[in-house]
């Protein structure tokens, strides 16, 4: 037996994949969802297996989250005007409505789930008369709308409707199509789970838009083409009713019938905003149909449903060609009587808190119709829009009375564009002294007690921070400092200052801008609970956007706070992986001492001493010590200090739970001890490595899959990295890999599957150490065969035996022995696969070119 | 062997004057030899009572007598042979000649609850004694003729109403008497077929929220019964049939007061003809407002007629005259009245209706 030599340079070179420029990212473009199903043909002539082309549903999965995470970093403050796209700027805003009132696992729906689960028309009972059924009957209530499902599983049942619609539409069925779509539109009749309307509205608009595309394609389809399929018309972009002929007309006049027989107002006023464009094939002037429907929607008398309907009359708006501001601005300012209801209706059923919610849910729809009334407005419109949404010297009184009011107008400045405020910089500070001289000088004033003070400051710290009055800020603070020295701050309280802080934090770029800010750290100490936690959490997470933290100041008030955090029982208890932890683990991973490196490891050791029970930051203190070992290699004089530091993670390390990421955090030191030219040390951390593989199995029984292939990688990087440790002279060079395999041979969790890798690895292992060295005979071949034979599973079996011919004949010369080893491997590959199989093929294809290839296949 | 009908029109609306064109599609695995094809036109108006509103003659049920509109046969094919396999024979018939004097109107296809009006074609392929005849029916759909149709538009004329607590001639909830409302609004009293309805309403104060605001269609068909109608005005028995229809909701909840809401109701096409008054029958619309107010008693009531007078339901009616305008003579114009709409078909059937409803083809 005898290794081939390999030339690894030359090889790599004929190896390589020839590099392709591509056009765009594999992760962007989010395009629709139906591919997920769709299964990608792999070009013929490619011998490899791209694992980017495999349709897998966790690249799609980690793609959308991607683009969320790209979405809520842009739908910041200020950062989306950069989307021109109607309806990509339409798909982020859906999304980031999403994000910011998700579907908490726990809510349950009740009224709900009837239709959704079997379809039954229960739309037509309000909530309060399933209240009252559910007081007489609770038995008979438990078994009818009993179907209690999570806002999960309602979720991905929209998205099962999704999924029927579209087919039942590829199969001809339009009439179901259309049922379904009413259905789903019927869904957005109940606001009962507040927090759920959102995410539900986001689904079913965008079912409905589905639907609206496919209709209009239809239409035009019909218009353009006669019944055999052949063009008689090409659509110009802005075509006119007259270039429609009567069968298209005749079958979208038919569409507006069925939608228009839907009895309830609401799905009627979705189907139609949904077919909204198709009404150009009618009529020229599909305005006027937006008008009707804008008129109508005053019908809706619930808030939030209304609210969002007219959200979405704003988005099908932008579908047609011309624009209508005056639509809009008759939604603005009906929405604006509807809210004011909403605040007024103070002693009827709906509680406070309850208010709240339904305002803060409005107000992302009040953001977007803003939007799109200045979307492209020229500055005379500008001025009639503010005229006709009447904010001027006659409102005065009405902005200091409802709070809710200052949405608007909050909305409305962020909106306008500067030249406008600079050349009406008159009026508009008549705004905002309207809005100064009620909400804030003098009405605040008015308030001694800080609960009504921080109620009121609460509102209108938004129209400050906009317009950056500084001024006004610090007297603020100073007045919510001075009541709250004086007086204290009572539970109650403490909401309410800790939305203003919060709020406050929103607007600073960084850390600096806070210590900047008078009075703000004053207020902060005075807070406590959980409150204060919360408001921690947010300085915190600012602390740690801006990347490195260099400033000692910064980390010392940083380390306070995590200190702080740390210390609230609430937080720290609630969940191992919760939002506070993980905010501490990145703080300590991002503070960088510069070139002060020991008080960077004083402040590991620190960090160890008082963060010492989190899980999951001892790692990242051992990463953090690692790479300062690294970055003092680099000047190569402070080879004590790299001492201490790994002396640091030699003492830490002992400590990890988890027998993996021991694992691997000892290679990782070792790596670095290494690098650092320890051979002992490095010897010490691979031991100790090869005795936390030994002590795995005594953890506990039942491992799971996953934790299998993670060992098993850990064990194959073990392997790769043992080529570059230089062999001990006593124990010889082989020494781990001996140790390695007595240990594995004994492990019983090693499944066949295992075994095979590892035996691969440990012969990969075994040629490249002969390149250099004298070889070392471990009669692994037979082993290896004996495991493939273990395996149970047929087609496994086969991918395994082809695998271990691979590495076999690429590691030996092929002798008879070896020869009769690779035929026997092929033939159990053939056994088990089918001929085609690509990877038999392509084994088969690799045995062929061997230069002395003696195999009998 | 099996035998169909297939008309030219997929939606299978004619206007008497117009040519039915279509074919007869015989399939069979050996030929056929026949004594002639022969195709059958019939239209009537049936008429039938049912209910406790026939009033104190309850023998009289059922003795009205169907008017025939037409009844003609003509031979497509004289006696022969049909070759095995598809064979497509085409027809085409007239329904009234041209100058013909017909004894009846044609009137509008209608299905109601009492009064049934319906063209049908038949094709029979009699096949002597020993066979059976090979026939099959189908129901076609007459709307009027250019000539009959209403020269001037649509009357914009529109009635004013209003509801308040005074208004109502039935009891309502002593907080509903006491507080007060007030809905005001504005109806169009003539409707073509092909428009919706329109017209606004507001709300201008009501002590006690509202739950919703429909509107529904009142369908009064009435069917003259005995035999000597003219001269004896006594014995002159009607029997009325009042369906009601919900057309639409115009408001969902409490709305806010004093906010103008359009009335915007599309007329369902099955459900609905040009007002009639024949001698014999008539077919009438009526329109009602229902406000309903929220109330801990008021329980959905599933299935009995929502107009019925409850204490807390407060109800306007209004007269409807619905008429048919040239819609389809102008295929390509579509004036701002006509900007709309023909009919539904998702509406629920009407609870008890017992007749057959033709196969309406609207390709959506």
């Amino acid at each position: 037996m005898e290794f081939r030599p390999r030339n690894y340079i030359a090889e790599k070179e004929a190896h390589a994949l020839p590099r392709v420029l591509a056009d765009s990212h594999p992760f962007s473009a989010p395009s629709s969802p139906s591919q997920l199903q769709v299964e990608v043909v792999d070009d013929g002539n490619e011998e490899y297996f791209d694992p980017l082309r495999r349709s897998d549903n966790n690249a799609e999965a980690s793609r959308e989250d991607l683009v969320e995470i790209e979405t809520s970093s842009t739908a910041g403050l200020s950062g989306e005007a950069s989307i021109q796209n109607p309806s990509k700027e339409w798909a982020f805003f859906t999304r980031s409505l999403m994000q910011r009132f998700p579907v908490s696992k726990s809510v349950l729906t009740y009224s709900m789930s009837d239709m959704i689960v079997k379809g039954r028309k229960t739309h037509e009972k309000s909530s309060t008369s399933m209240h009252l059924e559910e007081l007489e009957d609770p038995e008979k209530f438990a078994e009818e709308g009993g179907k209690v499902i999570t806002g999960q599983e309602y979720v991905s049942r929209l998205h099962e409707l999704k999924a029927e619609l579209t087919h039942a539409w590829h199969a001809n069925d339009r009439v179901t199509s259309l049922k379904l779509s009413i259905k789903v539109a019927r869904l957005l009749m109940d606001t009962s789970v507040l927090q759920c309307y959102p995410t539900l509205f986001a689904i079913a608009t965008d079912i409905l838009d589905i639907l609206g595309d496919m209709v209009w394609e239809r239409i035009k389809l019909k218009a353009e083409f006669t019944e055999d399929g052949t063009r008689i018309f090409s659509l110009p972009e802005n075509f006119s009713v007259s270039d429609i002929c009567f069968d298209a007309k005749e079958t979208c006049n038919n569409w507006f019938c069925k939608i228009g027989a839907v009895r309830e107002l609401l799905p009627r006023i979705y189907l139609e905003l949904a077919l909204l464009p198709c009404w150009r094939f009618l009529v020229d002037q599909p305005l006027n149909s937006l008008r009707r429907l804008v008129m109508m929607t005053r019908g809706l008398a619930d808030p939030l449903a209304s609210a969002y309907c007219r959200l979405y009359m704003a988005h099908c708006m932008r579908k047609l060609p011309s624009h209508d501001t005056g639509c809009l601005l008759t939604c603005v300012n009906d929405l604006k009587i509807v809210s004011m209801r909403v605040m007024s209706a103070q002693e009827t059923s709906h509680g406070a808190e309850n208010r709240r919610l339904v305002v803060s849910l409005m107000e992302p729809t009040i953001e977007y119709i803003m939007k799109c009334i200045f979307r492209n407005a020229s500055e005379k419109q500008v001025g009639d829009v503010l005229v006709e949404l009447g904010v001027g010297l006659n409102q005065k009184e009405l902005l200091g009375r409802f709070p809710c009011l200052s949405i608007v107008l909050h909305h409305l400045l962020k909106q306008l564009p500067s030249e406008v405020v600079s050349s009406r910089a008159v009026e508009i500070l008549h705004l905002i002294e309207c809005s100064r001289d009620d909400s804030l000088d003098q009405v605040i004033i008015e308030y001694d007690g800080l609960d009504d003070y921080l109620k009121v400051v609460d509102a209108f710290v938004d129209i400050v921070l906009q317009n950056h009055m500084d001024d006004h800020l610090s007297s603020i603070l100073e007045g919510i400092s001075k009541r709250a020295c004086t007086k204290g701050i009572a539970d109650d309280e403490l909401a309410t200052l800790q939305s203003i802080l919060v709020k406050l934090l929103s607007y600073c770029k960084d850390i600096e801008d806070m210590f900047s800010m008078n009075h703000f750290l004053k207020i902060l100490d005075l807070m406590y609970g959980n409150s204060r936690s919360i408001v921690n959490i947010h300085i915190l997470d600012m602390g740690i956007r801006k990347g490195c933290i260099r400033d000692p100041r910064t980390i010392q008030f940083l380390l306070e706070i995590s200190q702080a955090l740390h210390h609230d029982e609430n937080f720290v208890n609630l969940k191992d992986d919760n939002q506070p932890t993980r905010l501490i683990s990145q703080f300590v991973s991002l503070v960088d001492y510069g070139a002060e490196i020991e008080s960077q490891l004083a402040f590991l050791v620190e960090c160890r001493g008082t963060f010492g029970s989190i899980r999951g930051l001892k790692e990242t203190l051992i990463h953090s010590s690692n790479c300062l070992a690294i970055k003092a290699l680099k000047d190569a004089k402070h080879l004590s200090f790299v001492k201490s530091c790994i002396a640091f993670s030699e003492v830490t390390l002992p400590s990890i739970s988890s027998q993996i990421m021991q694992l691997n955090l000892y290679l990782e030191t070792a790596e670095v001890a290494l690098l650092g030219g320890l051979v002992s040390h490095s010897d010490g951390l691979i031991d100790s490595a090869i005795n936390s593989l030994q002590s795995l199995d005594v953890m506990d029984g039942s491992r799971l899959p996953i934790d299998a292939d993670a060992v098993l990688s850990s064990v194959q990087k073990l392997f790769s990295f043992l080529v570059m440790v230089p062999g001990n002279p006593e124990d010889g060079v082989t020494y781990f890999p001996k140790n390695l395999v007595s240990l594995l041979n004994s492990q019983s969790w090693m499944t066949p599957r295992m075994r095979v890798k590892v035996f691969c690895a440990i012969i990969s292992l075994l040629a490249a150490l002969s390149q250099r060295n004298l070889p070392y005979h471990a009669d692994g071949e037979k082993n290896l065969v004996d495991a493939i034979q273990q395996e149970p599973s047929k087609a496994a079996r086969g991918s395994m035996a082809l695998e271990a011919c691979n590495c076999i004949a690429s590691s030996l010369i092929l002798s008879q022995e070896i020869s009769s080893i690779c035929s026997n491997l092929i033939e159990t590959g053939k056994s088990c696969m089918s001929t085609n199989n690509r990877y038999l093929q392509s084994t088969i294809k690799f045995m062929d070119h061997l230069p002395d290839s003696s195999v009998a296949l | 062997m099996s035998i169909e009908l297939k008309l030219s029109r997929i939606n299978r609306v004619y206007r008497p004057t117009e040519l039915i064109e279509g074919k007869i599609v015989v399939k069979s695995s050996s030929s056929i030899s026949h004594y002639g094809i022969r195709l059958a036109v019939n239209g009537s108006v049936n008429m039938q009572v049912r209910g406790g509103s026939a009033g104190v003659i309850e023998s009289l049920v059922g003795v009205a007598k169907p008017i025939s509109i037409v009844n003609k046969i003509i031979e497509v094919r004289p006696s022969g042979k049909i070759a095995s396999g598809t064979s497509e024979i085409p027809f085409s018939i007239n329904i009234k000649q041209p100058g013909e004097k017909n004894l009846e109107k044609f009137y509008e296809t209608f299905h109601g609850g009492n009064i049934n009006i319906q063209y049908l074609l038949t094709v029979d392929i009699s096949r002597g004694y020993l066979h059976k005849s090979l026939s099959t029916t189908m129901e076609f759909i007459v709307e009027s003729d250019k000539a009959d149709l209403l020269e001037q538009p649509v009357s914009p004329e529109m009635v004013l109403f209003y509801l308040t607590q005074d208004t109502q001639r039935h009891p309502l909830l002593p907080e509903l008497k006491s507080g007060g409302f007030r809905v005001i609004g504005k109806m169009s009293t003539q409707c073509s077929l092909s428009d919706p309805i329109v017209g606004e309403l507001t709300v201008e104060a009501s002590a006690v929220p509202i739950s919703s605001i429909d509107l529904h269609l009142l369908r009064v068909e009435s069917i003259l019964l005995g035999e000597r109608i003219v001269t004896e005005q006594s014995l002159v028995q009607t029997t009325q049939a009042c369906i009601h229809i919900l057309l639409a909701y115009i408001a969902d909840g409490d709305v806010c007061r004093n906010m103008t809401m359009p009335i915007y109701v599309i007329l369902p096409r099955l459900l609905t003809c040009p007002t009639v008054l024949a001698g014999p029958f008539s077919i009438e619309f009526k329109v009602a407002v229902v406000v309903t107010f929220q109330s801990n008693i008021a329980k959905m009531p599933s299935k009995s007629d929502p107009t019925t007078p409850r204490l807390w339901l407060a109800m306007e009616t209004l007269p409807l005259e619905l008429v048919r305008t040239r819609f389809y003579e102008q295929s390509n114009t579509f004036t701002a009245r006509t900007e709309l709409l023909v009919a539904g078909l998702m509406l629920r059937p009407l609870s008890s209706v017992a007749f057959h409803r033709p196969p309406h083809v609207q390709p959506i």
